[in-house]
């Protein structure tokens, strides 16, 4: 007599498929084992917007009357385990369909387990993950976050590699062979089999004390009752911006927008865009061009990305003129959103050697972000099935 | 002055400055309530029979007896839709359909009320396609019942030109902000010229209050955003700001029928949500809406003519439902028949709307009348004295017997 | 009695109406935004940069109304907002509707005096199904009430995005869509050719005094049109084709970049009618004008998810369809008659 429930937390529509398919396969391998169970995509993060983060769910029962307690809900309210498909993921999702910034493991039961795809160490993930009051496992399926589209998916065996990983992590869940099973029946492809029975060997896991993690205190925000709420479906409009004040500098001018104080965006990001602003010739394409309004006018005329605002689309780093100026950086790589013009202006040495090393290490800047020109994924995956032979020998 | 003569037999007739007297329809007698209400924003689409009142709106606009925005529309969803805008920008507004032009617009109904669009508007009564038919049936107003509208049904032009005056001060109120349909029977009250008082413009200005939307208003003085997409967090939340407010209007209609009479003189205050006829000594009464008081009125004094001890009462105000007040009245009849001009196929005991209403509000009474339903009257038949002493007798046999059975009577229909 | 109404309408009409004041060169545009960050579109959304250059251009005194789809739920998501002008949601097939509402409410209002006479902008955005599809019928009502200032924007996807990418009359032949995706028995499940917005539109509504494209790669241009269509008196229209990174299945990274290669290969087509002129603009301008070469069209589709499954004969009948449009069109690229001549010796 058991429920077991899953969580997959993905990147909207660049990870739909893959989460997708990781929770169908969870309950189609039960299903082999006569358990019941339900896949499902958290109704509110529908419609999907591209980086979102969003959310599916598997559930798996022994009976029908076990699922029962699982069914007609949005989401869970406790999981066994814990997907992020991204790891930078691990800095927290404010999703489509909430308030507030969530915890990669809010929902994790004490001694569950979070699972990574990661190409990064536990300790470095661990420098992002929010404190837990009770201990949990943290376990790592080696990779790079798989991005595709919603018309065209990058099969590059990721999803069977978490279902194998998760049966490692989860031995109550199903037995090896069922999931073999399932994998047979819904993708016909023994090469995916493999793929899940390697992933499932090499996991590793490592349990994570309540000590362990950021204390970074989440943004969130408290709902008014019907009674303080404007009637007629009205809400206050943002005001008007004003001009930047840099504290570095003491000067005041250029222009800051107000901006929506109950969405952020910014868990969206992947790569962030780096600037070097001695390359900058004020061209004002990348305040232009961005979707988000997240450049600020300094005083001085540069434009400095508001990165709590930014969804790190890089349409500024495509819209520049100047070579090298905007580098799109992992995110993995930061820590806060604090202002690069501020750190430039307060000191420019420390500033530009930072941001030059990570412009030149190529696991910083790495892209893969959705469909660029057909055939990619293929040449990709070909590239990455190279990569990792190249590491092993 | 020069210009308004020459258009041809329609010189401006009606002098505003004084009350007065005019033979017009319900229809008219409404057209004349929005002039005097300084409407902004008018918009019309033509179908039978509401289109009277635009017409009748449109000859004022260009005799340059009335001032306002007047549109018409390329469809009723549209002729909701601009009107509902106008609002929003603190426009007082009037609008109207009938039957399927009504259903037309549906989207656009169902989106006014939660915005807090306090836009009067006129439905005509008419039955609904198919077969495309003009006559009165009430099922097209009746649609939006559960929305968030206001819906009153009058019986004469002088109460429709009296409660159109009476909705914008309703509708307006911002305990209120609702909006509010007019319900007139198609014909017999849109069609038919009737003696009717039409106040002056000083009265009315002195009844109605200028609309004010304040922090609601869609304006560059107070930039807020209207309607933004919600999730399940919040409409429970919106739902019951809207419960509340119509639960609010029945305070605001009972002061404004007193304060209708201390300026206009015409007393509605013992008759503001139901008005009784004949029915003190009455133990069993008749219940409809609209002009089904007419027939209903003759047939009550005729058979007291013969000694039986009918009444009427009409139930003018459908939202907000007069609960209490149809309890108290209606407990004390031995037995009570609802006409239904509608139908609600599939319905409790496939009763008609109205019926299984008023049976559902008398439910928690210990003392409960007998109480039948009869389907009447529908696309536009005529109700009949014999349609209505057939219902008493009817009501009679079941006072008898102790029972009412069947519950529901289709009266009229050819077998 | 109130005054009989004798006064110019079309004074009156102007007397609101903002000047028009040509933004020339990037260093001439507003530091202000009036659509801000946070609102909840996908990474890269150019809709959105069309919704910032549309208010950025039309300034503070104007109201925006919006109707259902991705730049009404993604940027509106209740208790938050993106606006900092007054913004209103305006049903799906409502954007007609609700910019005639608020401009006839906004007219009354000042005429009689009720409220100070200003110039108030008001702009209604729609996207291709709310305006193609459902909305047209109100689309075209409000382009024949000359009397009321008002700008009706069309954002243009390609697609129901907002409820999963539903093919629209706007979306392209042969595109992958949630209603037509590409299967084994049928490769190309939309066989229709996209709608031609403005070019149906100007011919059809002879008082409509500025009707234009635009795109988001060509930001002054657009603002500019923007300017133009609130300054010029009555009901205006502009047209935008705005690259959707999720329906369209790209790296965000090159919405700029499509939105610039849809004019350059003729897919999509700069101009404005101006008064009733025809005027080209930008590299529009140069293609017609035999300047610049077009681009071929599979450039642009080899970009995109949503065309994967093309195959040779696809592409080529695209290719065919647009080189119509440029060489067989009487306007090319504006209004489908073709000239019976020119047609014939082809």
């Amino acid at each position: 007599m058991s429920t077991i429930s899953i969580e997959v937390v993905y990147r909207g529509i660049f990870q739909k498929s893959l989460a997708k398919n990781i929770c169908r396969g969870i309950v189609l391998a039960a299903r082999k084992e006569n358990k019941v169970g339900t896949a499902f995509g958290r109704y509110g993060d529908s419609p999907e917007r591209n980086g979102v983060p969003a959310k599916n769910f598997a559930v798996v029962s022994d009976t029908a009357e076990e699922l029962e307690a699982s069914l007609a809900k949005y989401e869970p309210n406790e999981v066994d385990v814990s997907i992020a498909v991204d790891d930078t993921l691990c800095k927290g999702v404010e999703s489509w369909a909430w308030y507030g910034l969530q915890p990669i493991n809010k929902l994790l039961k004490p001694n569950g387990t979070l699972l990574v795809t990661a190409n990064r160490t536990p300790e470095d993930l661990l420098k992002h993950i929010h404190k837990k009051e009770y201990p949990y496992n943290l376990a790592i399926v080696k990779g790079m976050a798989s991005f595709s589209g919603l018309w065209v998916y990058k099969d590059d065996h990721t999803d069977v590699r978490i279902l194998g990983a998760l049966l490692k992590i989860c031995p109550g869940l199903v037995s090896f062979k069922s999931l073999e099973q399932a994998i047979l029946e819904e993708w016909k492809n023994e090469l995916k089999v493999t793929s899940a029975r390697k992933s499932y060997e090499s996991v590793s896991v490592r349990k994570v004390q309540p000590t362990e993690g950021s204390d970074e205190v989440p943004f969130e925000f408290e709902k008014p009752g019907w009674k303080e709420m404007k009637e007629g479906v009205a809400i206050p409009g943002i005001p008007l911006g004003k001009e930047y004040h840099s504290e570095a500098t003491g000067q005041t001018g250029g222009y800051k927008p107000a901006v929506n104080p109950y969405y952020k965006k910014y868990s969206a990001r992947t790569m962030r865009p780096v600037v070097l602003f001695d390359k900058c010739i004020k061209c004002t394409l990348c305040w232009l061009h961005c979707p988000d309004s997240c450049f600020d006018v300094t005083p001085d005329g540069h434009y400095d990305v508001r990165l709590e605002s930014c969804t790190g689309c890089s349409i500024c780093a495509d819209v520049c003129p100047v070579d090298g100026c905007i580098t799109m950086v992992n995110e993995a790589f930061f820590d806060d959103n604090a202002s690069e013009y501020e750190a430039w202006k307060k000191d420019k040495t420390t500033y530009v050697a930072s941001v030059t090393e990570k412009i030149k290490n190529p696991q910083a800047t790495l892209r893969s972000h959705g469909y660029r020109h057909r055939g990619q994924y293929q040449e990709e995956i070909a590239q990455e099935k190279e990569a990792s032979h190249g590491s092993k020998g | 002055m020069a210009a308004k003569a020459e258009i041809a037999g329609q010189a401006a007739k009606t002098p505003t400055d004084i009350e007065h007297e005019e033979l017009i329809s319900g229809s008219e007698a409404i057209a004349h309530a929005v002039s005097l209400a300084d409407v902004d924003v008018i918009t019309a689409y033509p179908i039978r029979p509401y289109d009277t009142v635009m017409q009748y709106v449109a000859k004022m606009i260009a005799n340059g007896d009335f001032d306002c925005e007047f549109i018409v529309a390329e469809s009723e969803h549209s002729q909701f839709e601009i009107v509902k805008h106008a609002s929003a920008v603190g426009a007082r507004v009037f609008c109207g359909s009938s039957g399927v032009g009504w259903m037309y617009a549906f989207e656009a109904l169902t989106v006014t009320p939660a915005l807090r669009i306090p836009m009067v508007a006129m439905v005509g009564n008419r039955a609904l396609d198919d077969p495309g038919a003009f006559g009165v049936e009430h099922n097209d107003a009746l649609a939006v019942r559960d929305l968030g509208w206001m819906l009153i049904w009058v019986d004469n032009a002088q109460e429709a030109l009296d409660t159109a005056l009476i909705a914008y001060r309703v509708a307006e109120n911002r305990k209120v902000f609702l909006p509010c349909a007019i319900c007139t029977d198609g014909a017999f009250l849109t069609h038919s010229q009737y003696s009717v008082k039409v106040p002056s413009k000083a009265q009315v200005d002195r009844f109605l209050p200028p609309y004010k939307r304040d922090d609601l208003l869609l304006h560059p003085d107070n930039p807020i955003t209207i309607a933004p997409q919600v999730n399940e967090d919040w409409v429970m939340e919106i739902r019951k700001q809207n419960d509340e407010a119509m639960k609010r209007a029945k305070g605001v209609i009972a002061e404004a029928y007193r304060e209708f009479k201390e300026v206009f003189g015409r007393d509605y205050t013992n008759s503001m949500f139901i008005e009784e006829y004949m029915t003190d000594d009455a133990e069993i009464v008749l219940l409809g809406m609209g002009t089904i008081s007419m027939p209903a009125r003759v047939t009550v004094r005729k058979l007291r003519e013969q000694g039986k001890k009918i009444g009427f009462v009409r139930l003018k105000w459908l939202r907000p439902f007069p609960t209490e007040e149809l309890r108290k009245s209606l407990a004390r009849f031995k037995a009570v028949g609802v006409i239904d001009r509608d139908y609600s196929f599939g319905s409790p005991s496939d009763g008609g709307v109205v019926f299984n209403e008023v049976r559902a509000a008398l439910y928690p009474l210990a003392k409960r009348p007998l109480m039948s339903g009869f389907i009447a009257g529908l696309g536009g038949r005529e109700v009949t004295i014999e349609n209505i002493t057939q219902m008493v007798e009817m009501l009679e046999k079941s006072v008898q017997i102790g029972k009412a059975e069947p519950e529901t009577h289709w009266i009229g229909v050819r077998e | 009695m109130p005054e009989p109404i004798t006064k110019d309408e079309v004074a009156e009409v102007r007397e609101t109406l903002q000047k028009f004041v040509p933004i020339k060169g990037v260093r001439q545009v507003p530091l202000e935004e009036f659509f801000t960050s946070g609102h909840r579109t996908c990474q890269g959304c150019e809709s959105s940069v069309i919704m910032k250059l549309m208010v950025k251009a039309a300034g503070a005194r104007t109201i925006v109304l919006g109707s259902t789809g991705c730049m009404y739920v993604a940027n509106t998501t209740y208790y938050s907002t993106s606006w900092v002008t007054p913004w209103m949601h305006t049903q799906l097939g409502s954007a007609g509707s609700a910019a005639m509402g608020t401009a006839a409410g906004l007219k009354a209002l000042m005429r009689k005096g009720k409220i100070k006479k200003e110039p108030i902008n008001v702009i209604a955005f729609c996207g291709d199904g709310g305006g193609a599809d459902m909305g047209l019928s109100a689309i075209s009502a409000a382009l024949t009430h000359r009397d009321y200032n008002l700008l009706i924007l069309l954002y243009d996807n390609e697609s129901y995005a907002n409820t999963d990418i539903q093919v629209s009359s706007l979306s392209p032949w042969g595109a992958c869509t949630s209603f037509s995706p590409s299967g084994k028995a049928k490769r190309i499940m939309h066989n229709r050719w996209k709608k031609n917005v403005v070019g149906m539109l100007a011919a059809g509504h002879t008082e409509c005094k500025y009707l234009a494209t635009g795109n988001a790669s060509d930001a002054i241009d657009l603002m500019n049109k923007v300017r133009k269509a609130l300054s010029i008196g009555g009901p205006t229209f502009i047209h935008t084709l705005d690259p959707c990174t999720k329906g369209w299945d790209y790296d965000p990274m090159f919405s700029h970049e499509l939105g610039k290669l849809a004019i350059e290969t003729g897919i999509w087509v700069q101009y404005e009618v101006e008064n009733h002129k025809l005027r080209m603009n930008g590299i529009s301008k140069n293609i017609a004008e035999g300047r610049t070469p077009r681009k071929p069209v599979k450039e642009y589709l080899l970009k995109q998810g949503r065309f994967n499954h093309f195959i040779d004969e696809d592409f080529a009948y695209f290719q065919k369809k647009v080189d119509e449009q440029w060489e067989q069109w009487w306007l090319p690229g504006v209004i489908p008659f073709a000239k019976e001549t020119e047609a014939v010796k082809k």
